[in-house]
């Protein structure tokens, strides 16, 4: 039996070896060189050169993605094909990008076979990651996120990547609306004399018959865009220095008193609906006030919470239709 | 004559070991009482105990009162429910094993539970409570008696603990493995991994609870049949007592009693080995517990009062919105960890017999042609490991990449698959030659540096230093890494030794170690890094993505250093290995050159660690493997192993890169994986 074993491995090898000769790529050839080089800093402090705007893109991150799509740029590879998909319909992917695996750990494998002329990661993959991935293309890193200033630190990340792509007059454009969308937002709250309204957003998800509840403080992008629109953010909880994210759970919600309250789920989620689902019988739950009140607003499921200017806009017409009712 | 002469003496002890037992029983009422007062005050809502108690006297606002009502109490209850029904099984089991070291967690019952359960919510059913259950009962019935069946019911300690070990490992990585191929939301994994005993309102206790009565009640009345197997098998016969039925029985009602804590609250590791092991040390004071019927209850309220303690402590010392974070197991791990390496150095090592295995004597021959195969398969290990991957290469490629003649895409996929090709091998080889080496120099089968915490010092280490210097360099993240593991092995040896490293405590001690410092690599990680499941994956399960050539310098240098010692002093190991006398006859220092492998054996494993993250198994596989392939001299059993190993860790690491691919397993599940069969397997071999 062992003997069996041990022989149909090495001969297994042994076929393995032999018929894997070849290439899959023929040896290289010096590439010429073209003129109009942009030099970018990154938000690591890397000097960024490219031979010109970038075309073929590889995106790590869901915000650099709807990014890109936003100023016009396809890109050529997206982390999580499906869950973009699933949690990003607000900026819709234009084409079909090849998957490079997980958003924490994409394949350096893919990454390479798409020969990428620029790449987007952001601080959330790791440092030794973003240093391989620098081998096979000029890398542009940016901040994931900001919790001291959100909204800064997404249309810094918009004008860099507009930036690499050439695309700097779009992005104008994309700020523009973005602007024009907030002032219009705050007038239409103001107008239904919802100003300075007590706000709390959250998602949840249900782990295990758990349900853990994630509040987006005045740190995170919504709550920037929240307070902009002229709305108090309810949360009391410390929220992460990059995202701006709380942890609690249901009996922490008692610590929001009479709010209005948004929350953004997903249908292809199932874990992602706790309120409509775990929660509805939890006994905490139905008596805060706000449920009671039937203050609660579930939003259009695909507005990235994460996303960009776009996204923003989509989330602005959801909290202003959710709150002028 | 002698009767009426001991009479006297016996009667007053009789009634002072009552009333004392009594005593003991109403102080650790008293105990988990106040703890469960204390738990029902904390929580993130603002209801503290003047709110709790205006609550209770009907007084309060209906809010506080909701909170009590729904959150709190339920929280509290399943939080003594859950600690009383492992505390139970435990106990029931080690009763019936004679063994110490059983508990739901080392007849990896929870492990089989949790696994069925994960299936169930991989293909996407959702169950009810109860039914869930069932499914997580018959995991948990099939996975012990997997365990019990292949270590022959009631002979062999260590072969249970092994084969209970090798199993819970290898079914807690596939539960892992399930969750990442089916992903649902990455940071879940965590939460349900360690277990925690929120609820939102009472209907699963009051699920649930009706099973623990069950399983209570039938170890009750089991209880005096379970008092005759402690007298030994062959004693309990003479009294009439069916040692066989007596045992399925109760395995099936311990099975059934964790299954239940399962399912209300996942896997709270160690309650079920800890509560056991702090009444046992009563029963030597007090007759009273002696008994099945006195100690069973008593080991209910032990496993109540150290989950519910631990909870309490868990929101006293953390801010109550961090605490929601952290799960109640990682603390029931700490916790328990730290009774049981106090309780492991205090109790007296009684079933200390080493089992030698019973091997064959391998000639030259099947040495040289297992050497052979070995080196053959391992080559085409890595072949397959270099050319197969997300983007399939072919030789031609390697040999351009080699020569520096490879194009883009080639030269980049070959530049960061080589270094992760090489941390595998070099990984897999220094764990396996540091298993082999401890178990030689401790004699003890199941040392292996995951089991004995001392990879699990390492990642520790790692991770602080990963944690506070985010940037460090690959050297210094090995030395934190060894610094780490120095430390583990310090305590883990250091208390093992007093004895001269009986098995079970080295074993224990080690569980122990390797418990809690996982738990405090979730802790750290859940607390600076909550979001990061990439982080958690490597330090947690050993991954080598991002490796980098420099990250496994230090591992192949400390990896040649020791193949080159231990090679040298393989007269020395064989010695050792064989013994306490022989090596002293001899005139042969023990101490020093146990120490000086131990050493080696640390380093080993904190360069691996610090490579790849904590890949477990193979420092235990891969000797056992060589043992029997090649007999026990070291000059066969160390290369045998250390190919065995680097053969093992590249493929786990082979498979994890590409059967999800783009996306990635750790190689740490992935040996698991292809390690559990193989070593139950080699369980079952050598049985005969």
């Amino acid at each position: 039996m062992r003997r069996l074993l041990l022989t149909a491995a090495a001969a297994t090898t042994a076929v393995l070896t032999l018929t894997a000769c070849g290439t899959t790529e023929p040896a290289k050839d010096d590439t010429k060189k073209t003129a109009e080089r942009i030099t970018l800093t990154d938000d690591t402090g890397m000097k960024v050169e490219l031979d010109g705007p970038a075309k073929n893109v590889v995106g790590t991150e869901w915000n650099v993605v709807e990014s890109l799509i936003s100023l016009g740029v396809a890109p050529v590879g997206v982390s999580d094909v499906k869950g973009y998909k699933t949690w990003n319909t607000a900026v819709p992917l234009k084409n079909e990008p090849k998957d490079i695996g997980t958003r924490g750990e994409p394949s350096m494998d893919t990454v390479a076979s798409l020969k990428p002329d620029l790449i987007l990661a952001t601080t959330d993959l790791p440092p030794a990651a973003i240093e391989q991935l620098r081998k096979v293309a000029p890398v542009l890193t940016v901040r994931a996120a900001a919790a001291s200033d959100p909204i800064g630190q997404m249309t810094k990340n918009l004008d860099l990547i507009a930036q690499a792509t050439g695309t700097t007059e779009k992005a104008g454009t994309l700020k523009q609306q973005f602007q024009t969308k907030l002032d219009e937002g705050k007038k239409a709250l103001a107008d239904a004399g919802r100003s300075g309204a007590q706000f709390a957003f959250a998602d949840g998800y249900v782990v295990s018959n758990q349900v853990s509840i994630r509040p987006y403080t005045s740190g995170s992008l919504i709550g920037g865009v929240n307070e902009k629109l002229g709305l108090k953010n309810a949360w009391t909880v410390q929220g992460d220095e990059a995202y701006g994210l709380g942890t609690t759970d249901v009996e922490g919600l008692t610590k929001l008193g009479d709010v209005e309250f948004a929350y953004i789920a997903n249908d292809g989620d199932k874990d992602s609906t706790p309120f409509t689902g775990a929660l509805a019988q939890d006994k905490v739950w139905t008596s805060l006030p706000f449920v009671q009140k039937g203050n609660v607003h579930r939003l259009p499921d695909g507005i990235w919470m994460f996303g960009g200017p776009e996204s923003m806009n989509k989330y602005i017409d959801a909290v202003v239709a959710a709150l002028k009712k | 004559m002698a009767v009426t002469a001991t009479t006297p003496a016996i009667t007053p002890s009789a009634v002072t070991s009552r009333t004392g037992a009594a005593a003991v029983a109403a102080a650790l009422v008293l105990l988990v009482a106040g703890l469960a007062a204390v738990d029902i005050t904390q929580g993130t809502a603002a209801v503290g105990g003047p709110e709790v108690w205006k609550a209770l006297t009907g007084r309060s606002d209906p809010a506080d009162s909701s909170v009590l009502i729904a959150s709190r109490l339920p929280r509290m209850t399943a939080g003594l429910l859950v600690g009383a029904l492992l505390g139970m099984a435990g106990f029931a089991l080690q009763a019936v094993s004679r063994n110490v070291l059983a508990s739901p967690d080392t007849l990896a019952v929870n492990a089989g539970s949790y696994f069925a359960l994960g299936l169930v919510a991989a293909t996407g059913l959702s169950l009810p409570l109860l039914a869930s259950s069932g499914v997580a009962f018959a995991g948990g019935l099939v996975a012990a008696a997997v365990v019990l069946g292949l270590s022959g019911l009631g002979t062999g300690t260590v072969r249970l603990v092994l084969a209970g070990s090798a199993l819970t490992l290898g079914l807690t990585a596939m539960t892992e493995g399930l969750l990442l191929l089916f992903p649902r939301d990455t940071e879940g994994i965590f939460q349900w991994n360690q277990g925690s005993i929120a609820q939102h309102g009472f209907d699963g206790v009051l699920q649930v609870a009706p099973i623990g009565v069950v399983g209570l009640v039938g170890l009750l009345l089991l209880a005096r049949r379970v008092d005759a197997l402690a007298l030994g098998d062959d004693a309990a016969r003479g009294l009439g007592v069916p040692v066989r039925s007596t045992r399925v029985i109760a395995v099936v009602l311990a099975a059934l009693l964790s299954t239940a804590a399962v399912t209300l609250a996942g896997p709270i590791g160690f309650v079920g080995l800890c509560a056991p092991a702090l009444v046992r040390p009563l029963a030597r004071r007090f007759r009273a517990f002696t008994r099945t019927r006195g100690s069973l209850p008593v080991a209910g309220l032990t496993g109540a009062a150290l989950v519910i303690g631990s909870d309490v402590l868990l929101r006293a010392l953390v801010p109550s919105d961090v605490a929601v974070a952290v799960p109640t197991g990682v603390v029931t791990s700490l916790v328990g960890a730290v009774f049981l390496i106090v309780m492991a150095v205090r109790v007296r090592d009684t079933a200390g017999a080493t089992e030698s295995d019973r091997l064959r004597i391998r000639t030259r021959t099947v040495f040289l042609t297992t050497t052979a195969v070995l080196v053959a398969v391992l080559v085409g290990v890595i072949v397959a490991a270099v050319l197969v991957g997300d983007s399939k290469l072919l030789l031609g490629d390697v040999v351009n990449w080699a020569q520096g003649r490879a194009g883009r895409t080639v030269t980049f996929v070959l530049d960061t698959r080589v270094p992760r090709v090489l941390a595998a091998l070099l990984a897999g080889a220094a764990l396996a030659l540091a298993g082999t080496l401890v178990q030689s120099v401790t004699r003890n089968p199941l040392a292996e540096p995951g089991i004995l915490g001392v990879s699990g010092g390492a990642a520790l280490g790692a991770v602080l230093l990963v944690t506070t210097v985010p940037l460090a360099g690959s050297w210094s993240v090995a030395g934190a890494a060894f610094a780490g593991a120095a430390l583990s092995s310090v305590i883990v040896f250091g208390l093992a030794a007093r004895g001269g490293f009986q098995q079970n405590r080295l074993v224990l001690v080690g569980f122990g170690v390797a418990t809690a410092s996982a738990a405090l690599v979730s802790l750290l990680i859940i607390l600076t890094d909550p979001f990061n499941a990439t982080k958690a994956l490597t330090w947690l399960s050993g991954s080598t993505y991002g490796r980098d050539l420099t990250d496994v310098v230090p591992l192949a240098a400390v990896l040649a250093a020791g193949v080159v010692v231990a090679v040298m002093r393989r007269t020395e190991l064989d010695l050792v290995s064989l013994d306490e006398d022989t090596p002293r006859l001899l005139g042969l220092s023990l101490g020093r050159g146990r120490l000086g492998f131990l050493t080696l054996s640390v380093l080993l494993s904190a360069t691996a660690v610090a490579a790849a993250g904590t890949i477990g198994f193979v420092g235990l596989v891969a000797p056992h493997a060589a043992r029997a392939l090649v007999g026990r001299q070291h000059a066969r059993v160390v290369p045998v192993a250390v190919l065995l190993g680097a053969i093992l860790v590249c493929t786990a690491d082979l498979v994890g890169r590409t059967v999800i691919a783009p996306a990635q397993l750790g190689a740490g599940l992935m040996t698991a994986v292809i390690g559990t069969p193989y070593f139950l397997y080699l369980l079952i071999r050598s049985r005969r």
